[in-house]
């Protein structure tokens, strides 16, 4: 198959005179604070921390950007936008590992920061009504005051923003025990691409939880990546802020047995059990050379497993105690408390990684992580993680520009059924150009479609829009891509919403079995 | 099965190793290098290529990461909620400049939109992760003040900037009284009656702010140190610190007037400067030792140190009960730029009658006065905004007043606190009081609004 031919970036973009045009309306609904024209605004909503060809900054920088501060706000530009037919590109926090925000054919970028208010608290029946621009970690110190939490916890915790979270559906790290975005939002109000505004939730919406009334719409209204419209204000449900956490690490001789461990505890059934992170040994070798915050560990320990437990005290307590039986059946080494507690609040409170990595010869350079994600089976981690190795190895057999930092697996649901397999790609940008950077595309496909191959999806929590792996979208969804396409063009009649993403141009073309079919390949 | 076991032809890249260990297989250095890099682009204008090889690679460091974990705890963020506004944007317009995407006079004029208060530096991950055992910090700051050097050396002004800096140059003190007449004759008038000497082994250097607005600060800080029986002198003749001439990208005229000021400690042989405001600290332990490397061998001492120090040692004994419910204000350049947190704590739990609602030190990396880095002369509306904030995270905790420790946030805060009836007081002042000492001078305009308990004896006061 010709790979890659349907996604050529095109560098068409509005017309100065369509910009003046657009900034000219845009007056009459906005304050001029509100309308964002400099070169540095527009340079700096023009990337995310996905992997961006720092080369071709200039072809992704949109037009203007705008920061409304209401619902009616964002309709009125969305409206005058869909009018004069120019791109519309939702921005919240700017923090995903896929590009959803990045502008691929200039035109407007709607930045919902400042919509950052707290609407209504309801303490009696548990949840919260806020702006899409407010921050998790930033709401949770307004609700610890009651006791409460909103336990959405991606690795962008102390960053990213509701809305975001919404328009990437995404994946928490302590989702097995609260669940993940969709199960947290209980409702949004949504301007949709013709500026007309949608409340969408179950049934009517609100504050219910569980709705058998009508087709089931919320869904469809996450994890689009802003193709679809702009979340405003979403109703979000709460819990008890946890008493007490339990994060205990386990280490092994060798991945299998961390591997088997880590499926044993996830099946337990504790039901304080919040997540297991599997570390296998390409990233603990990783961790032991170029992570300062690497509490150094024997060298026969190659493979850790940690857990995370949340709760009050007294079922932490009792749920710890099974999980600690069941490390003795499998011979995993406890670290102690201090490693435990010291390492979790490395990974978890702090969450970064070291912003350097190496050539082969051992010269240290600074890199950028990347994380590509899937969701993968249990039964299929190993042979995923392995293919993945592989990958990353043929790259650096080509250049010092990739380096291969390792492998986590996380726990998704409560059952273990599922994991975010994810593997960090440290990448000396400095040194990017078009072959590098097409070498990485293409990395980056066949990293999507090992993760189809073991009957895996090709994102758990990134999303699977960007460059190269985009392509395999119609393969995954199969008939669902086409469903996909029909939403798109309905909704979106002109195309304004997000343009070039998801290959939903395809949506506006007429017939395209023909070029489906190519994508998807021999079934 | 382990991962170790290669299951092809054999490869030293098919297993985890650390690179360069010399145990390595050597075929690892055998691979040849496909990718060429990018050509980099010359850039033509002289000053622009200097200061992007020197930032580069600092500010590369925080582009790479494109965490922004600094975003929520940025003062200036908080309020404007514009992300051309934030710690990121700053580094990675200098990526863009290396890029040849921006130059200077596109970007000058954002980088107003700093206090310099550290916070980002703080939150980064990178700190986070290597600042515990390395030292290591993000140097969001520096590159804010390079980045208005560099517009400043290339022509590109912000104009309050501009004039404050020039009035600076002429009255050699910053113009903080507005047309009000400053100069070289009044700058001691504060210590009227103190009976302080000039000159001598120790020199208390007092800000600008403090010396002409708040004056009530160093009158409390001369009779506290006089209690103690704690020698010192006023200087000869004092300028400006530079500081201020310094953040905003002045750097020139920073280093005449710290040039002066060393040479007039010289002059009177002193060895030892007294600081009671952060903001001359910062430029007194960062700035000076880097215009005179070894020259500056001038000791530099934190007053509310030296407090704390005579606290302990019994020297001072606060008796006099303050019945006020407070919270204190930890100063950014204290607290987040120099990590001194504690010794005002002590001071403030010695005094009697004080009900005191601490709010731990790591919560304030967010809170601010937007008193500092220039902000409040190029937009006061946001230093207002920045200050209104934090006096509602005091508002929630049901006190009376917030004790400060830095003149330069006296007077935002104060203008916030009286919407809020707060009152906001510098711990000089407070401890000054407890200590039974009639402090005298003027806590600014908007202060003094608590004064009928015959607390704070100012001379504004009536």
């Amino acid at each position: 198959m010709r790979r890659g031919w349907l996604f050529v970036t095109t560098l068409e973009r509005p017309s100065t005179d369509l910009v003046d045009r657009v900034v000219e309306r845009l007056r009459g609904v906005l304050r001029p604070d509100q309308i964002l024209t400099s070169k540095t605004d527009r340079y700096n909503r023009a990337r995310v921390p996905a992997p961006f060809p720092v080369h071709r900054w200039r072809e992704r920088v949109p037009d203007l950007a705008v920061l409304p501060e209401t619902t009616e706000e964002v309709a009125a530009v969305v409206s005058i936008a869909n009018e004069l037919r120019c791109p519309v590109v939702p921005r919240d926090g700017g923090t995903g590992l896929t590009d959803g925000a990045v502008p691929l054919h200039g035109g407007i970028v709607v930045d919902v920061k400042r919509m950052n208010r707290i609407h209504e608290l309801d303490l009696e029946n548990r949840t919260v009504t806020v702006g899409t621009g407010i921050n998790m970690l930033k709401l949770n110190e307004q609700l610890a005051k009651h006791g409460l939490i909103y336990p959405d916890d991606p690795a962008s915790y102390p960053c990213s923003l509701v809305g975001g979270r919404i328009g990437t559906s995404g994946w928490s790290l302590i989702g097995s025990r609260y669940g993940h975005t969709r199960d947290l939002v209980l409702s949004f109000d949504f301007v949709l691409p013709t500026g007309e505004i949608l409340h969408v939730g179950d049934g009517a919406g609100g504050k219910i939880s569980k709705s058998s009334s009508g087709y089931q719409l919320k869904h469809l209204f996450m994890g689009h990546q802003g193709t679809l419209g702009i979340a405003t204000k979403a109703t979000l449900k709460l819990y008890p802020k946890p008493e007490a956490e339990l994060s205990p690490f386990w280490a092994f001789d060798d991945y299998d047995a961390a591997y088997r461990f880590t499926g044993a505890l996830a099946r337990a059934g504790v039901a304080t059990f919040a997540g297991a992170v599997l570390f296998d040994e390409y990233k603990v070798a990783y961790l032991r050379r170029d992570d300062e915050a690497y509490i150094p560990q024997p060298a026969d320990v190659r493979a850790l497993t940690c857990a995370v437990l949340y709760g009050w005290e007294d079922e932490v307590r009792v749920g710890g105690k099974r999980l600690f039986r069941i490390a003795k059946e499998h011979g995993a080494r406890y670290l102690g408390d201090e490693i435990s507690e010291g390492d979790w609040a490395a990974r978890h409170d702090r969450y970064a990684t070291p912003l350097h990595g190496r050539t082969k010869a051992g010269q240290v350079v600074p890199m950028s992580w990347h994380c590509e994600d899937a969701a993968v089976n249990y039964t299929d981690v190993p042979a995923v993680t392995k293919a993945w190795h592989e990958i990353v190895a043929d790259l650096r057999r080509k250049t010092d520009v990739f380096d291969d930092w390792g492998m986590f697996a996380y726990t998704s649901a409560d059952t273990g059924v599922d994991y975010l397999t994810e593997i960090d790609v440290g990448i000396w940008e400095q040194r990017l150009d078009d072959a590098a950077w097409a070498m990485w595309v293409k990395a980056k496909r066949d990293i999507a479609a090992a993760a189809l191959a073991h009957g895996g999806s090709i994102s758990a929590c990134h999303g699977s829009c960007r460059e190269g792996e985009v392509d395999l979208v119609p393969r995954e969804l199969g008939r669902g891509f086409d469903v996909m396409l029909g939403v798109k063009r309905m909704l979106d009649p002109n195309n304004i919403m997000n343009p070039g993403k998801y290959l939903l141009d395809l949506a506006y073309q007429g017939d395209v079995s023909a070029q489906l079919a190519e994508l998807r390949g021999p079934s | 099965m382990t991962q170790t076991e290669p299951d092809m032809r054999p490869d030293a890249l098919q297993k985890p190793f650390t690179p360069g260990a010399p145990s390595n297989d050597p075929e690892l250095e055998s691979y040849p290098e496909t990718v060429s890099g990018p050509v980099p682009l010359e850039l033509t204008d002289r000053r622009t290529a200097e200061f992007v090889e020197e930032w580069r690679n600092a500010s590369y460091n925080c582009y790479s990461s494109g965490h922004k974990f600094c975003r929520e705890v940025c003062p200036v963020m908080q309020v404007t909620r514009n992300e051309s506004w934030t710690p990121t944007a700053f580094h990675a317009n200098v990526v863009a400049m290396e890029k040849g995407e921006l130059e200077i006079a596109d970007i000058a004029e954002d980088y107003v939109n700093c206090t310099q208060c550290g916070a980002c530096e703080l939150r980064c991950p990178n700190t986070l992760f290597t600042g515990d055992f390395y030292k290591f910090r993000t140097r969001t700051v520096d590159v804010v003040k390079a980045v208005r050097a560099l517009a400043v050396e290339s022509g590109v002004h912000q104009p309050n900037w501009q004039t404050w800096n020039e009035r600076t140059n002429d009255r050699t003190h910053e113009p903080v009284l507005g047309e009000t007449e400053i100069s070289q004759e009044n700058v001691r008038n504060w210590a009227e009656g103190l009976d302080i000497p000039i000159g001598g082994d120790t020199v208390l250097f007092v800000d600008c702010e403090a010396a002409f607005y708040r004056t009530a600060v160093p009158r409390a800080v001369a009779q506290i140190l006089q209690k103690a029986g704690y020698e010192f002198g006023l200087m000869g003749e004092q300028w400006c610190c530079g500081g201020p001439a310094a953040e905003m990208g002045y750097v020139d005229q920073a280093k005449r007037f710290a040039r002066h000021n060393l040479d007039n400690w010289r002059s009177t042989g002193t060895k030892r400067l007294l600081v009671l405001d952060p903001h001359d600290y910062i430029s007194f332990t960062e700035d000076y030792p880097k215009y005179f490397g070894a020259e500056f061998d001038i000791e530099v001492v934190l007053v509310v140190e030296v407090l704390a120090d005579l606290l302990a040692q019994g020297k001072l004994t606060p008796t006099v009960p303050v019945d006020r419910t407070i919270t204190y204000h930890d100063p950014c350049r204290l607290n987040k730029r120099k990590g001194i947190w504690e010794e005002p704590r002590q001071i403030l739990r010695a005094i009697p009658g004080l009900t005191f609602h601490d709010v731990d030190r790591v919560t304030q990396w967010s809170y601010c006065s937007g008193g500092g880095g220039g902000l409040p002369v190029e937009k006061p509306e946001l230093t207002a905004a920045i200050s209104e904030k934090r006096l509602g995270h005091a508002a929630e905790l049901g006190v009376d007043t917030l004790v400060s420790a830095c003149p330069w946030s006296e007077r935002p805060l104060s203008e916030a606190g009286d919407a809020k009836d707060i009152d906001v007081i510098d711990i000089h002042e407070l401890f000054a009081e407890s200590l039974g000492i009639t402090v005298g001078g003027s806590r600014g305009t908007v202060g003094d609004k608590r004064c009928g308990g015959g607390g704070c004896g100012g001379g504004g006061c009536s």
